[in-house]
């Protein structure tokens, strides 16, 4: 077997455990036994089987959708400004996402049905700025230049989402919560009401893989190669757009999974573009999965959410990726 | 090229450096007058002034330019020298226009210690909340350096720890946050995005007492600082203590920025556009420091000005007038500088 398949094997397996953990760990301990018994056969007098399918099975689920979405977002990203350090939280795309879906509250537009297509509309905007911006000329997007971008856009959109929650007590009141990135504020039903987008979404990132990986090679080789690079770009910026802004409206603005994942997968599965983008998704849930468990057992009896528990890890693995770059390649 | 000689201090300094530099002291004066006489309370020049010096001149005076316009500029004068000359001494140090406190996450570090301070509920005392800003900052700027230091310092490593190591302290504030009552989250926010509004004497004398130490440190060194901008093996033959006036440098400019943190609260981008402006007025070869920090203060003065005078709907604190001018001017100089290659 290819080396790759048996890699992406052991990520879906690392997911595999992953979940686990997650149906299993949490306020309350439930062994494995019984988590499966709810899954398989649900015994409705059991408390702890009610807690797996009421409150674990959900919350995994937007976990997992949050995760696979930010992991595919950045290896996309990576891949279309050919830069280490392209990840949708650092760039600013999920802040765009928040800045959007902080204006929907304050206008009293209820209900997350109607919030997500702010929260495309403000990923889209920022998605198109940050690119514009870090990723044009020769010398495209060189690495600090890009982060720069992406710190400047994230300073400018949280200034303005501050100028918002200075007006409304009860927006900022909503707002602490969900921007601390947590898979428990969100009802089950409207997270799986954007499974349809993020599967729609991955295929696409699946297919325009192969262009993508064309064009990253150079734009003369792609053109030799009959590629439309034009479209291709744009696809890709639709696509990254998609799942930054479903995973910031699932589970808030989540950093650096989108970068410390693909960095990783990378390591492991070389170049190859399609299966970076699958070891990426597996990897990416996995990831904020293990975050989640983490936040629920570290500060008993309160938890923290996964937004910060990512951002703490994974800020310290952008800077170690830092520490290990060359001169020359920053 | 002429030298001026100030003083028994022996600073050097170009001509046009020392024109400009009386220049933008008579901008700033001219701007504090305004800031003092101009508001909705019909009080004259005269009695504006003689009220922010505490000559009494009777209602309303007394209170609305002796107690709310004077301390309100003054902090915005002081809070922004310290910005523009901690951003200009961080510069020079990593010989990077772009290296300024709050990108390189020494901002936040101070800002997760000064919420810290809140969430103990002892942020009460500007003093506490001002020694929390200091350790927060220099806890994150140790780990800053620990985490880019490989044989030394490259400063776009440096740059980019710090970027890292500022959203973890981001997310600690917010997880702070999230631990509060919601009035006391309100309270940290509305602080967290920087304002001079509603600022005493208090925060006036805190702030000229920190200057007053770290800006004669500052200046003794400023000599080497612009040696070292050099290169470190000329300064080293120039009799430079090269490593000792770095630390003591990095330290001092550390403790500005979080002393303007603890005054007014993270105020971004006037560290990073004062002394860039300074340099383009100067037309000097290196940071230059004095400069610098007169800019940082004509800047945050002006904003907050400019933030009085937005319709009533629009009067958000300065911080948030700041970065969003800031914001853009960044991505410009970013934009820009794809077009000639790498920054």
């Amino acid at each position: 077997m290819p080396r790759r398949a048996l890699i992406a094997i052991a990520a879906a397996a690392a997911l595999l455990i992953a979940v686990a953990l997650s149906l299993a760990i949490g306020a309350r301990a439930i062994d494995l036994a019984t988590v499966w018994e709810a899954l398989t056969d649900l015994n409705p007098e059991d408390p702890e089987q009610l807690i797996v399918t009421d409150l674990r099975v959900s919350r995994t689920v937007i976990g997992i959708i949050a995760g696979a979405s930010l992991g595919i977002a950045g290896a996309l990203m990576q891949s279309l400004t050919r830069n280490p350090f392209a990840d949708p939280g650092l760039l600013g795309i999920n802040a765009g996402a928040s800045l959007a879906v902080v204006i929907a509250l304050t206008l009293g537009i209820g209900g997350f049905a109607a919030q997500v297509p702010f929260a495309f509309a403000g990923a889209g905007i920022a998605a198109v700025i940050v690119y514009a911006i870090g990723a044009r000329g020769a010398a495209a997007g060189a690495p600090v230049r890009l982060a720069l971008a992406g710190v400047a856009l994230t300073a400018l959109i949280t200034s303005l989402i501050n100028a918002v929650l200075l007006v409304s007590d009860s927006t900022l009141d909503q707002y602490r919560l969900w921007v601390a990135g947590s898979l428990t504020g969100r009802q089950s039903d409207d997270v799986t009401s954007l499974l349809p987008i993020v599967i729609v979404a991955v295929i696409a990132a699946l297919i325009v893989s192969r262009p993508l990986q064309a064009v990253a090679l150079g734009e003369d080789t792609a053109r030799a190669l009959g590629i439309n690079i034009t479209a291709t770009r744009a696809v890709v910026i639709v696509v990254v757009t998609l799942l930054a802004a479903c995973a910031t409206a699932a589970a808030g603005p989540i950093v650096f999974v989108g970068l410390a994942v693909p960095h990783l997968a990378r390591a492991l599965v070389g170049a190859s573009l399609p299966w970076l983008l699958i070891v990426s998704a597996l990897g990416g849930a996995a990831l904020v999965l293990v975050c989640d468990v983490i936040g629920r057992v570290i500060a008993p009896p309160g938890e923290i959410g996964v937004g910060i528990t990512t951002a703490l890890i994974g800020g310290l693995i952008f800077a170690l990726m830092a520490r290990r770059m060359k001169v020359v390649e920053l | 090229m002429k030298i001026l000689r100030i003083g028994p201090l022996g600073i050097t300094t170009h001509q046009r450096t020392f024109a400009v530099g009386l220049l933008m002291f008579a901008v700033l004066a001219g701007l504090l007058v305004f800031a003092l006489s101009w508001g909705k309370a019909d009080i004259t020049v005269l009695d504006s002034l003689k009220a922010a010096v505490g000559i009494p001149v009777g209602a309303p005076g007394d209170f609305v330019v002796g107690q709310v316009r004077a301390p309100r500029a003054l902090t915005a004068v002081l809070v922004g020298a310290t910005l523009g000359l901690a951003g200009a001494i961080l510069q020079s140090l990593t010989r990077n226009p772009l290296a300024s406190p709050d990108f390189i996450g020494i901002t936040a570090g101070a800002s997760t210690g000064a919420v810290v301070t809140m969430w103990m509920g002892i942020g009460a005392s500007l003093w506490i909340t001002a020694a929390g800003a200091a350790i927060g900052a220099l806890v994150t700027s140790a780990a800053i350096l620990a985490l880019s230091w490989r044989r030394g310092i490259v400063p776009l490593r440096l740059i980019l720890a710090g970027i890292g190591l500022g959203f973890v302290a981001q997310a600690f504030t917010q997880y702070l946050l999230t631990r509060m009552d919601v009035h006391d989250a309100g309270t940290a926010l509305g602080w967290l995005v920087g304002s001079v509004t509603g600022r005493t004497w208090t925060h006036v004398t805190v702030a000229a007492l920190i200057l007053a130490v770290l800006v004669p440190v500052v200046l003794w060194h400023a000599r080497a600082l612009r040696t070292m901008e050099m290169g470190d093996d000329t300064a080293k033959a120039l009799g430079i203590s090269v490593g000792r006036s770095r630390v003591v440098l990095s330290v001092a400019a550390v403790l500005l920025a979080a002393a303007a943190t603890a005054i007014t609260g993270p105020i971004g981008f006037i560290a990073l556009v004062a002394p860039a402006l300074a340099l383009r007025l100067t037309r000097n070869a290196g940071v230059t420091l004095i400069p610098s920090a007169l800019m940082g203060a004509v800047l945050l003065l002006a904003a907050d000005q400019l933030s009085q005078l937005m319709p009533a709907t629009l009067q958000f604190p300065v911080g948030i007038f700041t970065a969003a001018i800031g914001a853009p001017y960044l991505l410009w100089l970013v934009w820009r500088a794809s077009r000639g290659g790498p920054s």
